[in-house]
């Protein structure tokens, strides 16, 4: 019995895998001009400066590769979160993470710190992060039930967006006004090679960080007093997981802006497939999460040139019912 | 026969003397466009009152002359005060405002935007008539003429290819100013050829195929930042162009079409390849 469900395990990261692959190459051949990609990727291997190969490698390429962190990102410090607070509506943009992000990669760009490092975004990014998902915490209590928490959210939410769009108003740029979209929506076109060197760093600690808090999160299913017994410091599982989550959520969300519902959506879709097992899920959720927003990338781009949909709209469009059907299904629980 | 005499006396001098009236003496312009030719026509003593805009120096060709003028944010109220007898505007400048002062009875003269270097003129040889300064025009025109025929005949045999690249990845296609100035300075328009019309915004990928071998850009608000200014610095468009990097053409060239231009056709020759 055993054995099947670890072979179950195996064959759904595998077949996940191999899904996220395919949308990545795809990813990599939508653009607005056809281009002989093969050739193209192999100018850039053998460093031939051609002008296909150009598109490929700074063009294509970084798009595809941040769609894939990005999403990855949210899909993972989703299933992390709902783990940790034991709560199916945690995500990093429900409870204020993302857009705290935003806020924090908000005052580093536009008022003139960005230019002297370029790490300052996602380094403004995290603080953001890190801060409004402590203030949801603090504000919701450690035993917060799924309304109270999310009400939190909310709060800090319109909070961090009416700071970020007074600060685009009050910004010295004639164009950030215009940008206030840009970062509640989440965009990932027009980024270059060097923004996704710099989201990296942060994302990959980040991922690091959260590897191993597996089987913490399994031992929290059966309750805190039950993990504490098996020896699981919480408050260390804590700081763990929200620091990870401000790292890699930070990074990724300075460069991207805050892109929705990824984080709540993901790991939903994806725990009856892993027997509602956290430790399971977060691996499972990073690669959904990857699928989630390259086809959702894809899609933007396959509307007519000219029509600049961010992608963030189109994965609230799917999320924002996703999440009125699980307030549905939790109320019928409730009643 | 004193009296015929009178009347042809009167005859003769009605004609001068209404032309004499004719000459405004109290001009409100309430656009930067209109403030700059009055300000490159007029006689000082005819200016009222000019837009604030024309202090700007980033918009402003003429910030520096401009300081000793009254200035207008183009309202009613303000304008009715300084009591002109002409009103300069642009053929954007705010419909109702325009409508109201037409009602009150006040003479408004709008002015569309220039395109090419036949507009600039029809703008000029139109101002200076308003103005009652013929010469003057007709002096600027020249001017600006012998300017860009004497690059005219430097230009190279085979123009190399520029584009105009902005913030929001916006360019200059066909039928802008950019375009007219680029082909004046002997230097081919990539955002024309691949068919954009004025003022759109190019895909990057678009950008890259056509093989720029130099790129321009007007920056409207330096020193500041922003994410649509952050797309000029993506190392892709430094990589197309050999490692040339893009050249600053300052915005009050083309922010209203004028005899300014003859300015950034000389810079774009200047930037052609040695």
């Amino acid at each position: 019995m055993r054995q099947t469900r670890a072979l179950t395990q195996k064959q759904l990261t595998g077949g996940l895998s191999l899904v996220l692959a395919a949308l990545f190459l795809l990813s990599l051949f939508i653009g607005s001009n056809p281009i002989p990609l093969f050739q193209a990727a192999r100018d850039t291997l053998l460093d031939t400066p051609s002008v296909i190969a150009l598109i490929f490698s700074e063009v294509r390429l970084p798009r595809a590769l941040i769609a894939l962190f990005t999403g990855a990102t949210l899909g993972l410090c989703g299933a992390a979160m709902q783990g940790l607070l034991r709560n199916p509506l945690a995500s990093p943009g429900l409870i204020g993470s993302a857009s705290g992000a935003a806020l924090g990669a908000v005052c580093m760009l536009y008022f003139g710190i960005g230019t002297m490092l370029p790490m300052a975004l996602p380094i403004g990014g995290m603080a953001g992060a890190l801060m409004a998902t402590l203030l949801v915490y603090l504000l919701a209590g450690r035993d917060a039930g799924t309304l109270t928490l999310i009400l939190a959210g909310v709060a800090i939410n319109a909070m961090a967006l009416a700071l970020i769009s007074l600060l685009l108003n009050l910004a010295p740029s004639p164009y950030a006004v215009r940008e206030i979209v840009l970062w509640m929506m989440g965009s990932i076109a027009n980024h270059s090679m060097d923004d996704f060197q710099i989201m990296l760093p942060g994302i990959l600690l980040g991922w690091f960080l959260l590897i191993g808090t597996g089987r913490s999160l399994d031992a929290l299913t059966l309750g805190e007093e039950t993990a504490t017994t098996m020896g699981i410091s919480l408050p260390r599982l804590r700081w763990r997981i929200f620091l990870a989550i401000a790292l890699a959520v930070g990074s990724a969300i300075s460069i991207t802006g805050s892109i929705g519902f990824i984080g709540l959506v993901v790991p939903h879709l994806l725990r009856p497939l892993v027997d509602h097992q956290p430790s399971r899920l977060l691996l499972t959720s990073a690669i959904g999460g990857g699928i989630l927003l390259l086809a959702a990338d894809i899609c933007v781009r396959l509307f007519p040139a000219g029509t600049d949909i961010k992608v963030g709209v189109l994965t609230s469009l799917v999320g924002a019912p996703f999440f009125l059907y699980l307030i549905i299904k939790s109320r019928r629980f409730v009643l | 026969m004193s009296k015929t005499l009178f009347i042809a006396l009167l005859l003769l001098i009605c004609p001068l003397s209404s032309q004499a009236s004719e000459q405004p003496t109290r001009i409100v312009s309430i656009n930067l466009c209109t403030d700059q030719l009055l300000l490159l026509l007029a006689d000082p003593s005819q200016i009222t009152s000019i837009s604030y805009l024309a202090l700007e120096p980033t918009s402003s060709f003429m910030a520096e002359q401009a300081q000793q003028y009254q200035i207008n944010h183009a309202k009613a109220e303000e304008l009715l005060t300084l009591k002109p007898d002409l009103i300069l505007a642009n053929e954007y400048s705010d419909r109702a405002l325009i409508a109201l002062l037409e009602k009150l009875g006040y003479q408004v003269e709008r002015f569309p935007l220039p395109f090419s270097i036949e507009g600039i003129q029809r703008n000029i040889a139109r101002m200076a008539q308003l103005l009652g300064q013929e010469p003057r025009g007709e002096e600027l025109i020249n001017q600006m003429n012998q300017r860009l025929d004497n690059i005219a005949q430097q230009r190279p045999a085979t123009p190399p290819k520029a584009l105009f690249y902005q913030p929001n990845s916006y360019t200059s296609g066909s039928n802008t100013l950019q375009d007219t100035a680029l082909h004046l300075a002997g230097w081919r328009n990539l955002a024309a050829e691949v068919g954009i019309e004025g003022y759109s915004a190019i895909d990057i990928e678009a950008l890259l195929l056509a093989e720029p071998e130099q790129l321009f850009t007007s920056p409207y608000a330096p020193g500041s930042r922003s994410l649509a200014q952050h797309q000029l610095s993506h190392p892709a468009l430094k990589r197309v162009t050999a490692g040339r990097a893009m050249i600053e053409v300052d915005y009050k060239f083309w922010i209203c079409g004028g005899p300014m231009i003859a300015d950034a056709v000389e810079q774009l020759h200047r930037s052609l390849p040695r």
